[in-house]
């Protein structure tokens, strides 16, 4: 399958000796990871497309022809058209702008307060990470004990009332959002310290001496060179906030007070009420919408690198 | 390059294929998914056993306890598989389709009969019940909700296991406390005491309801996750006059969005204004949480929850906790009816289950009279006719009357395939206006109708 | 002059550092809490406003691990019944008036959870170096397509895939095996650890293997003898992360398990007890699980961040 081309005996970056078992080794080498993703990744995508256009329900018995039939594109017009299906989504990016900006601005701030040389800063560092290399559905657990408005302690230590942090619909998206910050901050963090990490000292040495303001060296030396890296952050973020599920599930639950995200929409309609096909489609304009955003992101990273 | 990529197509055409063929075939030959069936160590040599599938709770662990009397008797183990409430109904389905032999026994929601007998994984039990005499010693009420699909029709598909139904608990220090009913006497014009219709159970939480002081009126359901908040909203829209719809014409215009429906979800709605804060999501926990904590002076349950009520060491005034039912209630027409909304399971035979016999066996000795007794002292709700009606069973527990009462006024959800979607949209509509706030009673109604027409019109009952 | 602006430059050092320490001692707060919670004897937690001082009681950590039943209404045990149950069956009575009846279900999801965990990142592990040094070391035909779409893998959202892939486990018999899960982990991993381990070996200098060979070494000798020993810091780092996940992940064991593969996140949050939910319980649970993530996470620290930091900007 992989043949060797002819330009590249001479390479000298590649290895030419025992070549004819490289051929197949190659092909042990890269073969089996590829075959598992496409098994795994490729297929249930194409699987999932072909079932969006039809009526499966997989609580019922295949009939071919019954259930699934092939309906068209009639799954993708109903969720267009279902105003309800808007609102989910404007909540999601609600969601995403929420805690992604909160946590760019937070984790940004804390890179430059912790650039600080000092001791005991990697102890505290490693205790910031640790919300991170946490199950979101644990720490969402965690936190629905920790917000409980009747006996949880966050209310009390804030000095507020009984605030019901959980159900009340008006609130709970926020709840959901100072837990998303809690945990990710430091992710942004960690790639600030990295990105402020390379900017050469001389630089604001130079800046030092022409009497530049903190600002204006903040603005000029720091942040373009920061910039890149923030965007790489910003996009992982953007994606996984777009897409999450098991925080919301370890705080709310999925019951229809628990806010309108679009993640949670899509495994009470598939799995609850069992609207696969409606919910594989679903699944496909979640797919658009992150590769549109996600692709615009990178247009811009690229422009930054360049 | 171009070779490359047609390779990767090529590849994934022809897995797309195989799969969408095999999965053709499967069904067709209805092969049983291999599937573990039980632990390790239960499956030692030659013992038999079976396997139960409930919900994760206090019911599952004394049925539990309750079959060890089963295992000394026929030496056949007895294994009840819990699943959280959360992914119970979803966990049974997804085995069933694929013909898994993992249970038995499934001790299954009743309003789900419907969808497993029309799928047939339940056994038809028809014969059998008539057999064992079941249809007579069991309540009529329990055997139609639990194990009758369709309504009316006499075929059966579960024995009754868990009765169950939503009631009340209440503090009597608080409700006989000579200041509280003074006060009450002089604000109201009437007597404080246990409610006697749903208007004096509003009076009494407005009474009651002092946020300032962190005391509040009445804890209830507002969760709408599955089928909390639809439970508490049937039995006001029943109490008030109200239905569902018509349960054999799938017809609901007229009877869900009637006068006496609208007054009965009205009448949610003023309740849940004397509800603690946090009860937007409140279910079985968030309600018993709340009584437990001091800060109600009564909570709406299924009857299911109360063991831990009576249990000095998890709530400290289990000494004064009464308990009562749902109370009569005069609708707007003027004429009275007392419902309570119904939980609880029967216990369905699995068609897939390769020890039918020994499920069969374990019925026939869960039916017993002596078991069914064992089964209410140990803390299960039995629907035994004549164990429910003995002095003994309505002295084991204090809310053991209170179930009794319970059972005669129950009645249950529909039971058709679609119960879930119905859930689903009623929950978000009633949940809309009575724990959002938005728009009226009436419009709740109406839309919900809208959707339920729907449904039902998808479904094909209107042909 | 001078002077004041080292003074002026000492205060804010000293606010800053001042300022780190509470940000730091307000992000454990929750923590704190789950440990306290998980401690506190049952008719403590739900009580507002929370005591600070109380008995400790790890009545919570004995209820994670037991299964029980309460004893019915009005059901007292004499003194001689008392005396006969162990240690944990007194506590537990004695708070909350249940009987054991019998080991409750973690350990077995904790097993699930090593079980998965351990032989996902090790699987993975395997097919991302071998993946990884082909694409290192070979001219492969459309490498960066194959490389980008290795990439895109990762970036497609699970929530895309999750039901075509429960319709597929569920036709395959896969549904709550350890071998599904393990799968679906390795499957989610590899394209991560292709990309973390490709870098790590590019690092590793071409001639070691070159002299390698003209020794008289196989390929495949050369890969393991030079290569992986080299990589071994990288592979380290990689499988940490790749274990995290496999620990962490909910969403799929969540659907795909019910019971003989089910892993401590899918089981955790829906801890039953007398009065419905199990507060302590679950707080005690959190705690036992989050433990391993915590040893990781302190141990390996300067791995991790390499590796978060490496593996972002990578990409």
């Amino acid at each position: 399958m992989f043949k060797r081309s002819k330009d590249n005996k001479i390479e000298r970056n590649q290895i030419s000796y025992h070549s004819m078992r490289d051929t197949s080794l190659i092909r042990l080498f890269i073969l089996p990871t590829i075959i598992l993703l496409v098994v795994i990744n490729v297929f249930p995508l194409f699987w999932s497309l072909i079932l969006s256009f039809s009526n499966y329900s997989a609580k019922m018995l295949t009939q071919w022809g019954e259930n699934p039939e092939m309906i068209g594109g009639v799954n993708y017009s109903r969720i267009l058209a279902d105003p309800d299906m808007w609102n989910k989504f404007i909540t999601t990016a609600k969601y995403v702008l929420l805690s992604v900006g909160g946590e760019m601005i937070l984790g940004f701030g804390l890179a430059l307060l912790i650039q600080l040389k000092f001791k005991g800063r990697e102890f505290i560092t490693t205790l910031l990470i640790l919300p991170m290399t946490m199950s979101p559905v644990i720490v969402g657990l965690m936190w629905r004990l920790f917000y409980n408005p009747n006996w949880g302690m966050f209310n009390y230590l804030l000095g507020l009332g009984r605030i019901d942090w959980i159900s009340d619909p008006s609130r709970n998206l926020y709840s959901i959002v100072i837990v998303d910050i809690w945990m990710w901050t430091p992710f942004v963090m960690l790639l600030s310290i990295a990105g402020l990490s390379a900017i050469p000292q001389y630089l604001y040495e130079a800046a030092e001496i022409d009497r530049a303001s903190w600002w204006s060296k903040f603005r000029r030396i720091t942040l373009p060179i920061v910039y890149p890296i923030l965007l790489v952050a910003l996009i992982f973020r953007t994606m996984e906030a777009f897409k999450i599920f098991d925080l919301p599930m370890g705080i709310t639950g999925r019951g229809a007070m628990a806010p309108p995200l679009i993640a949670m929409h899509l495994y009470n309609i598939s799995f609850v009420t069992w609207k696969t096909s409606y919910g594989s489609a679903i699944g496909y304009i979640i797919l658009i919408v992150i590769i549109a955003i996600t692709s615009i992101f990178i247009k811009y990273l690229n422009k930054a690198k360049q | 390059m171009k070779k490359v990529s047609l390779w990767l197509v090529i590849l994934v055409i022809t897995v797309s294929m195989v799969a969408v063929f095999s999965l053709n075939g499967c069904k067709k030959e209805a092969a049983p998914a291999e599937e573990e069936a039980a632990p390790a160590e239960e499956a030692a040599a030659g013992e038999q056993f079976i396997t139960i599938h409930w919900a994760q709770w206090a019911p599952a662990d004394y049925l539990e306890k309750l079959s060890k009397g089963f295992t000394t008797e026929t030496g056949i183990k007895v294994t009840v598989e819990q699943t959280p409430w959360e992914t119970f109904v979803q966990k049974y389905n997804t085995e069933m389709i694929a013909h898994s032999d993992a249970w038995d026994i499934i001790v299954g929601d009743s309003q789900d009969i419907g969808n497993m007998a029309v799928n047939g994984h339940y056994v038809d039990l028809t014969d059998w019940i008539i057999e064992h005499g079941v249809d007579k010693t069991f309540t009529p009420a329990s055997l139609t909700y639990f194990a009758e699909y369709p309504k009316g029709a006499g075929k059966y598909y579960a024995v009754p296991c868990e009765g169950d139904g939503l009631a009340w608990a209440y503090r009597k220090d608080l409700f006989g406390d000579p200041d509280n009913m003074a006060a009450f006497e002089s604000e109201y014009g009437y007597e404080l005491g246990v409610p006697t219709s749903w208007d004096m159970l509003k009076d009494v939480a407005e009474f009651f309801h002092d946020p300032d002081n962190g005391f509040y009126g009445v804890a209830i359901y507002g969760d709408n996750g599955y089928d909390s908040l639809a439970m508490f909203a049937e039995q006001c829209i029943w109490s008030f006059g109200g239905e569902l719809g018509d349960y054999s014409t799938y017809e609901v215009d007229g009877l869900l969005n009637s006068e006496g429906a609208i007054a009965g979800i009205e009448y949610y709605y003023d309740l849940f204004k004397f509800v603690p804060p946090g009860f937007g999501g409140a279910f079985y926990l968030e309600t018993n949480d709340a009584f437990v904590s001091g800060i109600v002076p009564m909570s709406c349950n299924y009857l299911a929850f109360f063991p831990g009520l009576a249990n000095e060491e998890t709530n400290p005034y289990a000494a004064d906790t009464g308990y009562f039912a749902c109370p009569p209630q005069k609708g707007p027409d003027g004429v009275e009816r007392q419902f309570a909304a119904l939980g609880g399971q029967g216990a369905s035979v699995v068609t897939y289950s390769k020890k039918q016999d020994l499920a069969f066996k374990w019925l026939e000795w869960f039916v017993k009279p002596e078991t069914q007794l064992e089964w209410a002292r140990l803390g299960g709700y039995t629907c035994n006719a004549e164990v429910l009606a003995s002095d003994e069973f309505l002295s084991f527990t204090p809310y053991n009357p209170t179930f009794k009462k319970t059972m005669e006024i129950f009645k249950d959800w529909w039971a058709c395939p679609e119960y879930d979607e119905l859930l689903r949209t009623f929950s978000e509509d009633i949940a809309n206006y009575v724990v959002a706030g938005n728009g009226t009673a009436e419009e709740a109604l109406n839309k919900c109708v809208e959707d339920w027409e729907e449904i039902f019109g998808a479904a094909g009952y209107y042909d | 002059m001078a002077e004041i602006v080292r003074k002026k430059k000492n205060i804010t050092r000293y606010f800053v550092i001042f300022i780190i320490i509470v940000i730091t001692i307000i992000y454990l707060m929750p923590f704190l809490y789950i440990i306290y919670t998980s401690f506190r004897p049952w008719t403590d937690i739900l009580e507002y406003p929370p005591k600070i001082v109380f008995k400790p009681s790890i009545g919570s950590y004995i209820r994670i691990f037991t299964s029980r039943t309460v004893y019915p209404p009005g059901e007292k045990l004499t003194e001689e019944e008392m005396a006969n149950l162990s240690w944990y069956e007194r506590i537990v009575y004695n708070e909350t008036n249940e009987e054991v009846i019998r080991i409750g279900d973690l350990p077995r999801r904790y097993l699930n959870s090593i079980i998965i965990g351990v032989a996902s990142t090790a699987i993975t592990i395997i097919l991302g170096t071998i993946c990884a040094y082909g694409f290192s070391r070979f001219k492969v035909r459309g490498k960066d397509d194959l490389l980008f779409f290795i990439l895109s893998t990762r970036m497609l959202p699970p929530v895309v895939v999750v039901i075509p892939v429960f319709l597929m486990f569920r036709f395959l018999g896969l549904t709550d095996t350890h071998i599904g899960l393990i799968i679906l982990y390795t499957a989610f991993n590899v394209s991560f650890a292709v990309w973390v381990l490709k870098g790590f070996i590019d690092e590793i200098p071409i001639e070691y293997e070159e002299a390698a060979m003209v020794d008289g070494y196989t390929r495949f000798q050369a890969f393991r003898m030079i290569v992986i020993p080299q990589a071994a810091t990288g592979i380290a780092a990689t499988a940490v992360f790749c274990f995290i996940f496999a620990w962490n992940e909910y969403a799929f064991a969540f659907l795909l398990s019910r019971k003989i593969a089910q892993t401590v996140p899918a089981w955790l949050p829906y801890q039953m007890g007398v009065l419905g939910y199990d507060w302590g319980a679950a707080a005690a649970g959190t705690i036992l699980f989050l433990l391993p993530a915590l040893i990781f996470t302190i141990i390996l620290r300067k791995h991790l961040v390499r590796g978060i930091t490496f593996g972002a900007i990578r990409k």
